[in-house]
């Protein structure tokens, strides 16, 4: 079946030119140094176009589509994300709409077995990053503090050095959790955390987990598939959900939620909430593998060349604004944490935005900026409190981000601090 | 930098883009042609009688444009778009519905995927309510027995699974008048309530989906009222731009409709309408995101990264059925019209009726299959559907009618009509389609078939 063919990388002569490459992205503000996609993604032009046929074939007779072309074509699209995350049943494996829909469906379904499970007790806990994604948070604090779960933060330092540190912290602050007997339902860890970027050492971490009697295990890979090799069973989590309109060239907006062990009240809630929708972004999986083909290397070559070009723009950056990065290369996917000069003055997570802002309208810059609050015992003025999130994909330019650095080269030597911002 | 309006460069747009019905129609010089719909819906499949917009509506080609450039302008520069323009231009969607509805203020306007959402948000509101105690075990939520499946599945999920018991009121199919809708609603309410049960929500369809039917929302909102019902739901999922629609005089506390349906919108948007009160309950999108507990419209503007350009095209949809006599409202009466002109040439063909009298018909109408034709289960239906659509180029979905114990329903000459397709009328549907209709049956009938002979395909 033409699947098959698709999952090989084309032999050398047939891959992507320098000239098709600036075609499939030509849709781009030319005049932006995008030097985000980790945020939203983004998706080449012959993808949009095998989304747009997807669309019209569904407007021409929806009935027809419906009844006999949608199921398989999700199916296909299920079969292909099994393959690149070695899951063992397709059925492990549905498509929604977003990482955050997924967390929703997973939380959901935690707390109706928490409010109705016989084994629950009041003070039973949830356990998460303290760097989870704000909307996961907020997601927790929705469903599990509401129904009288109690939630566990875990800190995580950065900068940091080595996944090491991670497990370590990690280990104690889940030994601190349970200390008075409580018990840990669920657990929900970043494969990838959004901000700030590091990988974190999720195999280990579900070990621990496992280990120290937690209930269930549900990884937040929202940035991981198109970043990172995923290998859900070495994983070992229950749940994992990744974003396919990010790193895996998708449209707006598609994710696969991966659960371990099928609940039919699991689907059930998920999809009497959902009804019918535009499901074109989540079909054109077929189209999406075959165009990463195009690459020397597939998916896993765009991995690496993405790594080692944004660690090398990384560097570029911190030895241009003698700052450092914030995670080792080994803890970097295709993003990147730099420190920003103290000079410029980041105290607070407005003062990122506003200074992002800045970059934007001022400088045509692309870049999300992280407020790194100083910890108790540092010295204010003497530690690195704002990093830029430098991405990189394969539409990235190095000029994109000589553009970044002249541009903070610039405000520092003007004498520019966020104070000066207006509201 | 200022952006302009979608659709300023389009010369028949009058300079102040998205402003009310009325500039618009003061600058019309001419209405759209039938030369120009036929282009609109020229994405159609040729040779198909597509007699069913109800199931999934339909989108014209200016539309699909449209969508497209709001799609590319968030794939151009996503970062500008989400933190510049998106809740700019979901508030002023917003505020063209509440103008559509006659609904007080904005902030009572959510714009969601689907009607099935818009349930779920309602009905998880109710099982919280449970979870938390404010609501006691045993307390009662009313449905139709024709509500919509997934509308039953969020019951299950969110009212049986917590405790709470249902209802559920049968109304007469074929019905002849509103009365005898009303006089089922009111005994099947008295009914279940016999048990001194507390009533928490009533779901009432505004227009049923499958047997199609008008119900008398007003008068069955002000029964709950009398009745101590403490919410009402009205499920309009097929309601804007086939009934009219004042949320005001319909007076329920939530009502939702669809607007890919016959609103013409891309596939696929809805609006939850929730009347602000003093006692207003705290609902929440079960999608969480950064804006949590800003309130249901907010939290329902941003749920993750998505393509929200279906609720994007809203002002230029208005536009859209502003080229056509009347605009909506006259897209409404026409469509009516000819879906009920349409139906009686059919029964008179086949010899059968209505399901119901034209005033109970919105832009659908149910019309008895002849019973010779054998429809006897949901699978016949199935078959005879994809028959009618494989054999003969005519998509229209059939409605089994179960008969009801000790009630004969309908009759023709040759015996019980059980079976019933449902007609659409749109903009875009032309005689041909049902005569296309007309003769498929009429050929069916000539060659003995009956449903038990047609294979699944």
């Amino acid at each position: 079946m033409a699947a098959d063919d698709d999952e090989n990388p084309k032999p050398g002569s047939n891959y992507i030119t320098q000239s098709e490459l600036r075609s499939e992205f030509s849709h781009h503000d030319p005049t932006i140094a995008r030097i985000n996609n980790g945020s939203f993604g983004c998706c080449p032009a012959t993808i949009i176009a095998a989304q747009q046929r997807h669309h019209l074939l569904l407007l021409r007779q929806p009935d027809y589509y419906h009844a006999k072309l949608l199921k398989p074509s999700i199916l296909h699209s299920r079969r292909l994300i099994q393959t690149l995350i070695n899951a063992d049943r397709v059925d492990e494996i549905s498509i929604v709409d977003n990482a955050t829909t997924a967390a929703a469906v997973v939380l959901q379904h935690t707390t109706s077995s928490f409010s109705l499970s016989s084994t629950f007790r009041p003070g039973d806990a949830a356990l998460i990053l303290h760097y989870a994604y704000g909307a996961v948070k907020k997601s927790v604090q929705a469903y599990i503090t509401r129904a009288g779960g109690h939630v566990i933060e875990v800190h995580l330092p950065f900068p940091v050095k080595s996944a090491s540190e991670i497990v370590l912290e990690f280990r104690k602050a889940l030994r601190t959790g349970k200390s008075n007997g409580r018990k840990i339902r669920l657990a929900v860890i970043d494969h990838i955390t959004s901000m700030p970027c590091v990988i974190i050492p999720v195999k280990e971490l579900v070990q621990i987990c496992r280990n120290e009697g937690v209930d269930t295990i549900f990884i937040d890979g929202a940035h991981a598939i198109g970043n990172l090799p995923i290998d859900v069973k070495s994983i070992g989590a229950d749940f994992y959900t990744s974003n396919l309109h990010k790193w895996l060239f998708c449209p707006p907006s598609a994710a696969f939620l991966y659960s371990k062990q099928t609940s039919d009240e699991l689907m059930d809630a998920a999809t009497a909430w959902m009804g019918t929708r535009d499901y074109s972004a989540q079909l054109v999986l077929p189209e999406v593998i075959e165009f990463v083909n195009r690459f020397e290397g597939g998916i896993s070559g765009i991995m690496k060349r993405n790594h080692d070009k944004v660690v090398e723009m990384g560097e570029m950056l911190a030895g241009a604004w003698g700052s450092e990065l914030g995670a080792p290369p080994e803890m970097c996917a295709s993003l990147a944490m730099v420190g920003l000069p103290i000079c410029l003055g980041v105290k607070s997570d407005l003062d990122a935005l506003k200074l992002r802002r800045h970059l934007r309208e001022c400088f045509k810059v692309e870049v999300p900026i992280y407020y790194r609050a100083p910890l108790e015992g540092e010295v204010d003025d003497s530690v690195t409190t704002g990093y830029v999130r430098i991405s990189h994909q394969v539409y990235n330019v190095v000029d994109d981000y000589y553009r970044l650095r002249d541009a903070v080269i610039k405000l520092v030597e003007v004498g520019f601090t966020c104070a000066l911002l207006s509201k | 930098m200022m952006d302009p309006p979608p659709g300023v460069e389009d010369p028949r747009a009058p300079a102040v883009n998205g402003d009310t019905n009325h500039v618009s129609k003061k600058l019309k010089l001419s209405f759209i042609t039938d030369s120009e719909i036929r282009e609109e819906f020229a994405h159609h499949q040729s040779g198909i009688a597509r007699i069913n917009n109800g199931s999934f509506g339909s989108c014209p080609a200016s539309i699909i444009a449209a969508q497209k450039i709001w799609q590319l302008r968030f794939l151009r520069q996503p970062d500008d778009f989400f933190f510049n323009h998106l809740q700019r231009q979901i508030l002023h969607s917003r505020t063209i519905i509440k103008d559509l509805i006659n609904a007080d203020h904005v902030d009572e306007v959510s714009i969601v995927d689907n009607a099935t959402t818009a349930a779920a948000i309602v009905l998880q509101h109710v099982g919280w309510a449970f979870a938390e105690g404010r609501f006691q075990k045993g307390d009662a939520v009313v449905m139709l027995h024709c509500a919509f499946q997934a509308v039953k599945k969020s019951i299950e999920a969110y009212v049986t699974r917590a405790g709470g018991s249902v209802i559920v009121v049968h109304l007469p199919f074929p019905v002849n008048s509103n009365e005898e809708i009303i006089a089922e609603f009111r005994k099947g309410l008295a009914r279940g309530r016999a048990n001194g049960k507390k009533v928490r929500l009533a779901i009432i369809d505004h227009i049923t989906s499958m047997p199609c039917v008008v119900i008398p929302a007003r008068e069955l909102v002000n029964i709950c009222r009398e009745e101590g019902v403490e919410r009402v739901f009205v499920d309009a999922a097929h309601a804007i731009g086939s009934v009219h629609v004042d949320v005001k005089d319909i007076g329920a506390d939530f009502y939702v409709s669809n607007l890919h349906k016959w609103f013409f919108c891309p596939p696929s948007v809805a609006f939850l309408y929730c009347r602000k009160s003093p006692v207003s309950p705290d609902l929440h999108h079960p999608v969480v995101s950064h804006e949590y507990g800003n309130g249901l419209a907010i939290e329902s503007a941003w749920i993750g990264t998505r393509d929200y350009s279906s609720q994007l095209v809203i002002p230029e949809v208005l536009e859209f059925t502003n080229r056509f006599e009347g605009g909506l409202e006259g897209i409404r009466k026409r469509n009516h019209e000819k879906v009920v002109e349409m139906g009686q040439m059919l029964a008179k063909a086949w010899g059968t009726n209505l399901g119901s009298p034209p005033e109970m018909c919105p832009s659908m109408v149910m019309i008895g299959l002849p019973s010779r034709l054998g429809v006897l289960c949901d699978d016949d239906a199935l078959n005879l559907r994809s028959h009618l659509r494989d054999h003969f180029g005519v998509e229209v979905p059939i409605h089994f009618q179960v008969p009801i114990d000790g009630e004969i329903g309908a009759m023709d000459g040759d015996g019980c009509v059980t079976g019933y397709v449902r007609i659409s009328h749109q903009v875009y549907n032309t005689l041909d389609d049902y005569i296309k209709l007309r003769d498929a049956i009429t050929q069916l009938l000539q060659d003995g078939a009956t449903c038990k002979m047609l294979q699944t395909e």
